[in-house]
């Protein structure tokens, strides 16, 4: 099990590839060892806890009590401390070879196209905290030219998801392609649009599922943009990157027939998203598709398992995660202008069936155990045929 | 380039010295398993070849099996270093208070 080394992939020295494979099993032995204690926990102190007070049990009276936890708190710290560990890996291995990893990026430029738009506001909800604790976030640049979010963030992705995500970390992007494929067999988008594409490696699912499409994608920070540009190109893919907010494009009306995004709903804000449902529905031909891939919403899971997915809101620098995931998607998409009838919403298989990422699996819908389940939520909507 | 996240870090034990204290340690955790890793390396190599290198130790990419024995022994490490972490629910389990320790004292000494 390793990560594709495209040509823009950082490249690890003995003790770096060490140091990152601590990381991952350390955060797999979290997952698996440590973290089902946190049930018997509840199971034996809390819950009955709760019972005699007579409270409401719901995910945020159990993270009260859970808090006063010793076991809990001590997995939480360590939770937390892996992922700091993570970063400073990744972020060490890039320092000491970003001049190259600017060379490499610069080097290509033959597909595709790559549009930045330096005058662009960075969003509130990016500039407040640095998301997943990623240093610097997705937009902080320190030289010309600067990829380093982007490939650290490439490399960070694997380890977070303990390689269960493919070797291209394509995972999202396949299981909603195949999604896509299944619930709309003869769709054939001739134009598609990804949202907060990062490095773009769920993009590039789709170029390949569609070759006739011409594929765009979008977000708000350069240095993943020219990171993705020239990684889309290693792995022969075309795709069109520009430097734009999903709330406020610059396409034509109706522009595309399939407009996508992975993990993106959750790093916006309780307005970005309404926002951004808008632009979508605007941005969509009459009979076009959007999908978002996600994790699973709360909505008929136990109040446990709630509150240990709602880790991250709390504890990694995720202040949308809990409330997104709380949203009645249903509206959302009315709101915007979506048929009720035309929202779906379904947890499907990871596309990825490899032994090695069968292995890694948890089969458990948790927080810092990403990828683990095996399954991803997808939700969206088709537009109405005519206006 | 900085290594801090932006946004306050949450404070997790009664003591917030604590925090800091696991930091370090999970940090020297980390390190000790790379070591390991390099003096892994350099044994594997020496026994198949009898000389050792300093570019081909760089290089070296272990086979699927020493990817496994390693992944093996870094589980085992973990769980050797964390195992105070597990012991708290073996010891709920078992019913164990510091008042049953106190009354085995009074048991052995009444």
């Amino acid at each position: 099990m390793s990560q594709f080394q495209h040509s823009v992939l950082p490249k690890t020295g003995l003790d770096e590839r060490a140091r990152e494979g601590f990381v991952i099993t350390l955060k797999h032995f979290l997952a698996s060892e440590i973290s089902p204690g946190n049930k018997v926990v509840y199971e034996k102190s809390v819950a009955p806890a709760l019972e005699t007070a007579g409270a409401d049990i719901t995910r945020h009276s159990i993270r009260k009590e859970m808090l006063r936890q010793p076991y809990y708190r001590m997995w939480s710290a360590l939770q937390r401390t892996s992922q700091e560990m993570q970063w400073d890996a990744v972020t060490t291995c890039v320092e000491r070879q970003l001049d190259d990893l600017v060379k490499a990026s610069k080097n290509s430029t033959a597909r595709g196209s790559l549009t930045l738009d330096p005058q662009l506001p960075l969003p509130k909800y990016h500039a407040a905290v640095d998301i997943h604790c990623q240093p610097g976030g997705y937009h902080t640049e320190t030289r010309a030219d600067d990829v380093a979010a982007g490939a650290m963030y490439d490399r960070a992705v694997y380890i977070y998801a303990m390689g269960r995500m493919g070797d291209c970390n394509e995972d999202m992007g396949a299981s909603a392609v195949a999604y896509i494929h299944k619930q709309f067999p003869d769709f054939k988008p001739r134009r598609i649009l990804d949202m907060g594409c990062a490095v773009g490696h769920s993009t590039i699912p789709y170029a390949q599922a569609f070759p006739e499409a011409e594929v765009h994608a979008i977000d708000v920070g350069a240095p993943m943009l020219r990171y993705a540009h020239a990684r889309a190109q290693s792995l022969g893919a075309t795709v069109h990157f520009s430097q734009q907010n999903a709330e406020a494009t610059n396409f034509p009306d109706g522009h595309f027939d399939l407009i996508v995004s992975h993990i993106l709903l959750h790093e916006t804000s309780a307005k970005a998203i309404k926002n951004i449902m808008k632009e979508i529905d605007r941005l969509l031909s009459p009979g076009g598709v959007m999908c978002h891939a996600e994790v699973p919403q709360y909505e008929g899971m136990s109040a446990f398992d709630a509150f240990m997915l709602d880790w991250d809101t709390y504890n990694n620098n995720e202040p949308f995660w809990g409330p997104m995931h709380d949203m009645d998607l249903v509206k959302l998409a009315q709101g915007a202008g979506f048929a009720e009838k035309s929202v779906f919403q379904a947890v499907v298989p990871s596309a990825i069936e490899t032994a090695a990422a069968k292995k890694g699996r948890t089969d458990v819908l948790q927080g810092g155990d990403f990828a683990g389940s095996g399954v991803w939520f997808v939700y969206g909507a088709r537009k109405r045929l005519s206006a | 380039m900085s290594r801090k996240a932006k946004g306050a870090r949450p404070v997790y034990f009664e003591n917030p010295e604590n925090d800091k204290l696991l930091a370090m340690l999970m940090a020297v955790v980390g390190e000790v398993s790379v070591l390991r890793e390099r003096l892994d390396t350099f044994e594997r190599i020496a026994a198949s070849k009898n000389l050792v290198l300093r570019e081909e130790v760089e290089r070296f990419e272990p086979d699927e099996k020493a990817a496994e024995q390693r992944e093996q022994w870094r589980r085992e490490y973990i769980d050797r270093v964390l195992r105070i972490v597990r012991q708290d629910l073996e010891s709920q389990a078992a019913g164990e208070t510091q008042g049953t320790y106190r009354q085995a004292l009074e048991l052995v000494n009444g």
